[in-house]
């Protein structure tokens, strides 16, 4: 092994750095697991050890930034709903429930039953897809490529429901202030009965290859244990912390759209170690398919309501009434380009696949908002990597980095 | 005639079994393991896999091309490995990898084997066999990069594991028939006495090295790409890299032909009727080829059910299930002899 | 009924029997997809997908309905539409030109997201169901007023057959010849 010098040196010439050995402290070494890596995503890992035990984990994030926040503040009030959406894509629609939950509240409006219960409908199916994506990279972190694959090929069967109910497979920009874009299909219900159905089944499987195939278990079981205080006091969110024993989800303590009108569980578990934290997003989709089932129960027994509030449908157009009758799309006001809000400040919190997320929106009652703040899950979820991953070996860095579904672009916004 | 004088030079033992065998037949396995490999794992995994290059025969002709490829692609070496060792070692790994084949008779005829005498042909070929993993080592070293040493390290961890459950393994169809001569081992296995089917605690613990040594999943330790790129391969590209991804296929295939001789009595059941080159030779070699082929595809399809093993929970498996298999088998095949069953 | 908490606990390792049981579980479930796979795979371009009515694919403009209000361009969020200026005959003055708007599209900037088609006053915009179309330079998708009002084709449609994907409660998602 050559060490080599780096940079400028008195008139040797340009030598190239080979191996790049900093003395960090003895018996030390540090390598980059950096954003050109297959098992990094798009975030950089710099990660220190002591011959195959790591020391010191940092994460060095950011390589994702886009402005989100800044972008909100020059555009009108519907144009963040496309934007902010695509912080964590292939979660569409709980990421964007929250923000106009705050909208209705500086406005004062709430949205009729119908349109609450489409938007739980649609929040269940991404939190479905969500998960299943989780679970694929994790697959193939692990190296167990079956399990990415089917994964993914499952999750097609909820991104089809989502594209016939809204048009789109996953850009779906489905809430606006007051209710939603497009009513159900009539064949939807008899459509989302298949996937469920067929989802349980696929879960029972999933288990055989995956969840208790011997290689996998071993290598989760006792990995990237995070005990309970340790999670209240670093402030991590979602399946990592209802995998440590604390009861939180924002669906149990404060609960919006029409969550506490429907019949569902929040698994627990208390080993808080990576197989633990995978087992709460199983059981986490068993009750986002219980849910997607009483909300289609629901949405078919109530037919006929509008899915705007009725003050607001009463004064649409004649065109636009036809359109809704016949194709179920609501139709805009041209005032929306550029509607005004009035001045205030609002608080509105949800519950996404990985996590709670937190939007604070103030208004100075002009046509643009004056400042969205918004924090993700995965940004509260980045320390983890700080404070659990020391003391494991180098290849339990890709099964922790899977086990807590930290997804960097929403982590950066 | 002109037929016999080919048939006779095709079937002259060196050419065919290092040269055609060898390396024209290690490619052919190769190319066939890899696609069984990616065809299998696409149907478990509910999709395709190769198919537009050739869709009548299944995407074949994606894996020829892929070799082409590699063929012609840029050979890239940096400025700062160790350029003797760099380039030679894949080249010497190939070459060591595929020696053992002059020591494993295909036929009970003595005119068609490559080497005069094939007395202690088991010991002279499962020693030749432990060479390429050191080149391993070597060549990740030469790559003076930090992901190719943490590769070679994992790999040199590994051999310690799998070296002796490899050893003692094989060497268990020795004890059964008390000679190390593969010839006899074979023909005690006839018609149908097989040592796997008698003694199948050996035959797991072998099947289990061979995974370990040649880094088939659960063990694909060395090159895992989700913590070293590609491990001791990371700095290679073109007809180099071919041969190292191509080098653990052709150490498989044999592996597989080794195995395929002590446990799965080789060219049994069929006993050669005349000593004409193609019943006495191609046929009986064609039949172990067969096995062989069955083992190493049977060792790909391993790539759609299981994930990695940890370092060193592999090392565990390896001391605390492998190593007391291949004690038992050992021990069980001492009472075979013993009882005069084999 | 709001949510409920449910303490579960995650099922401990066995011993060696459940091992081996677990193992031969996890080669059954494999060997039972490679006999018999149930893909879906588009074979694209030989099939294509024909999606539904109101798929939010690539957007068409009929001249006649258009009023020329702008607000297809006010909420554009990816700022894709824009109004250009045309000197037009009158129809009903024939011999007085008059100076209308109409909206253009840059199609490297929309992002499909329907806003334009939903705050039409008089439904000058709609949906083509697709959304696989094909440029051959970067230019031509700053469309013309002229283009914009003409449907774009889809390549597939000349050399493949369309499908469409079902959910089938058994075999998942599958594909069924139109």
């Amino acid at each position: 092994m050559r060490e080599s010098h780096t940079g400028t040196s008195s008139g040797e010439g340009w030598k190239l750095p080979g191996m790049m050995v900093r003395r960090v402290e003895r018996e030390v070494y540090e390598i980059f697991i950096g954003p050109q890596h297959p098992g990094s995503g798009h975030m950089r890992i710099i990660v220190r050890l002591d011959g195959d035990v790591i020391v010191e984990a940092d994460p060095d994030i950011g390589y994702v930034h886009r402005t989100m926040e800044k972008l909100s503040e020059v555009r009108e009030w519907l144009k963040p709903i496309p934007l902010l959406e695509r912080m964590t894509i292939i979660d569409a629609c709980n990421i964007t429930v929250p923000y106009v939950n705050a909208l209705e509240k500086l406005m004062d409006k709430s949205p009729p039953p119908r349109a609450s219960y489409l938007r739980v409908l649609l929040c269940e199916i991404n939190r479905v897809a969500s998960h299943l994506y989780g679970f694929g990279i994790f697959g193939v972190f692990l190296g167990h490529s079956t399990m990415y694959m089917w994964a993914f090929g499952d999750r097609e069967v909820f991104v089809e429901l989502a594209e016939v109910l809204t048009g789109a497979r996953l850009t779906h920009t489905y809430p606006i202030p007051g209710g939603v874009r497009r009513d159900m299909p009539q064949d939807f219900p008899e459509m989302a009965r298949r996937a469920v159905r067929y989802m349980r089944r696929r879960l029972e499987e999933y288990r055989k290859i995956f969840l208790d195939n011997p290689v996998i278990v071993r290598r989760l079981e006792g990995v990237g244990v995070i005990p309970r205080n340790l999670a209240a006091e670093l402030g991590i969110v979602g399946p990592n912390v209802r995998a440590s024993g604390i009861k939180y989800d924002v669906r149990l303590v404060e609960p919006y759209e029409v969550y506490d009108e429907l019949d569902f569980e929040v698994p627990v578990f208390e080993e808080g170690d990576a197989l633990a934290r995978t087992w709460v997003r199983v059981e986490e989709i068993k009750q986002s398919l219980n849910i997607i089932e009483q909300a289609v129960d629901w949405l078919e027994r109530h037919k006929g309501e509008p899915v705007i509030p009725k003050e607001d449908f009463d004064k649409l157009p004649k065109l636009h009434k036809e359109v809704y009758e016949k194709t179920g799309r609501v139709k805009l006001l041209p005032a929306h380009a550029s509607m005004k809000i009035p001045a205030g400040k609002a608080i509105a919190r949800g519950e996404m696949g990985r996590g709670e997320i937190v939007y604070y929106v103030e208004s100075d009652g002009g046509t643009t908002p004056y400042r969205v703040r918004v924090v993700t899950p995965s940004a509260r979820n980045a320390v983890i990597f700080k404070y659990i991953v020391p003391g494991h070996r180098l290849m339990d860095l890709p099964a922790i980095y899977g086990s807590i579904d930290y997804f960097p672009p929403e982590s950066d916004r | 005639m002109v037929l016999e004088t080919i048939l006779y030079i095709v079937a002259y033992p060196p050419l065919w079994q290092l040269l055609i065998l060898g390396f024209l037949g290690s490619l052919v396995v190769a190319m066939v393991a890899i696609w069984f490999e990616r065809k299998a794992a696409a149907r478990v995994q509910r999709r395709i896999g190769p198919y537009w290059a050739s869709p009548r025969l299944g995407g074949f002709i994606n894996i020829v091309a892929d070799m082409v490829r590699y063929v012609m692609q840029q050979v890239i070496i940096p400025n700062t490995v160790d350029r003797a060792a760099f380039i030679l070692a894949p080249i010497v790994a190939l070459v060591v990898s595929i020696l053992p084949l002059a020591f494993t008779p295909l036929t009970p005829i003595s005119l068609y084997w490559p080497v005069a005498s094939m007395e202690f042909s088991l010991l002279i070929a499962l020693a030749i066999t432990t060479i390429p993993p050191l080149l391993v080592v070597a060549l990740g070293w030469a790559a003076n990069n930090k992901f190719a040493v943490i590769g070679s390290m994992r790999e040199s961890y590994v051999i310690t594991a799998y070296e002796l459950v490899a050893v003692l393994a094989i060497l268990s169809g020795a004890a059964a028939t008390l000679s190390f001569n593969l010839v006899d081992i074979v023909e005690a296995q006839q018609p149908l006495k097989w040592l796997a089917i008698l003694n199948p605690l050996a035959f797991l613990a072998a099947f289990l090295a061979v995974l370990m040594s040649t880094s088939a999943f659960p063990f694909e330790i060395p090159e895992s790409e989700h913590e070293v790129v590609a491990g001791p391969f990371t700095e290679y590209s073109g007809v180099l890299y071919a041969l190292n991804m191509g080098g653990a296929y052709i150490r498989r295939f044999v592996y597989a032909v080794l195995l395929s001789l002590v446990f799965l009595g080789g060219w049994a059941p069929y006993t050669p009727v005349s000593e004409g080159p193609i019943a006495g030779f191609i046929v009986p070699s064609l039949i172990v080829v067969a096995k062989a082929t069955l083992l190493v595809l049977a060792m790909s399809f391993l790539r759609a059910v299981y994930g990695r093993y940890r370092l060193d929970q592999a090392l565990e498996a390896a001391w605390r299930l492998a190593i007391p298999l291949a004690l038992l088998g050992f021990g069980w095949s001492l009472a075979l002899a013993y009882a005069n069953v084999i | 009924m709001p949510a409920r908490v449910a303490l579960k606990s995650v099922r401990r390792r066995g011993g060696l029997f459940e091992g081996i049981a677990s193992n031969i579980q996890a080669l059954a479930v494999a060997v039972k997809y490679f006999v018999d796979p149930q893909r879906a795979t588009l074979l694209y371009p030989r099939e294509y997908i024909e999606h539904r009515p109101g798929y939010r694919g690539f957007i068409v403009f009929i001249k006649e309905k258009c009023i020329s209000c702008a607000a297809c361009a006010r909420i554009c969020p990816s700022a894709a539409m824009k109004m250009v200026r045309v000197t037009e005959p009158d129809p009903k003055h024939p011999d007085r030109p008059r100076q209308k708007q109409y909206p253009v599209i840059n199609y490297q900037r929309c992002i499909f997201c329907g806003y334009c088609v939903d705050i039409c006053p008089t439904e000058a915009l709609y949906h083509v169901p697709f959304q696989d179309v094909v440029y051959e330079s970067l230019a031509d998708m700053f469309l013309t007023l002229e283009a914009f009002q003409v449907e774009p084709k889809r390549p597939a449609v000349a050399e493949g057959s369309p499908v469409v994907y079902e959910v089938d409660e058994e075999r998942g998602l599958v594909k069924r010849r139109r």
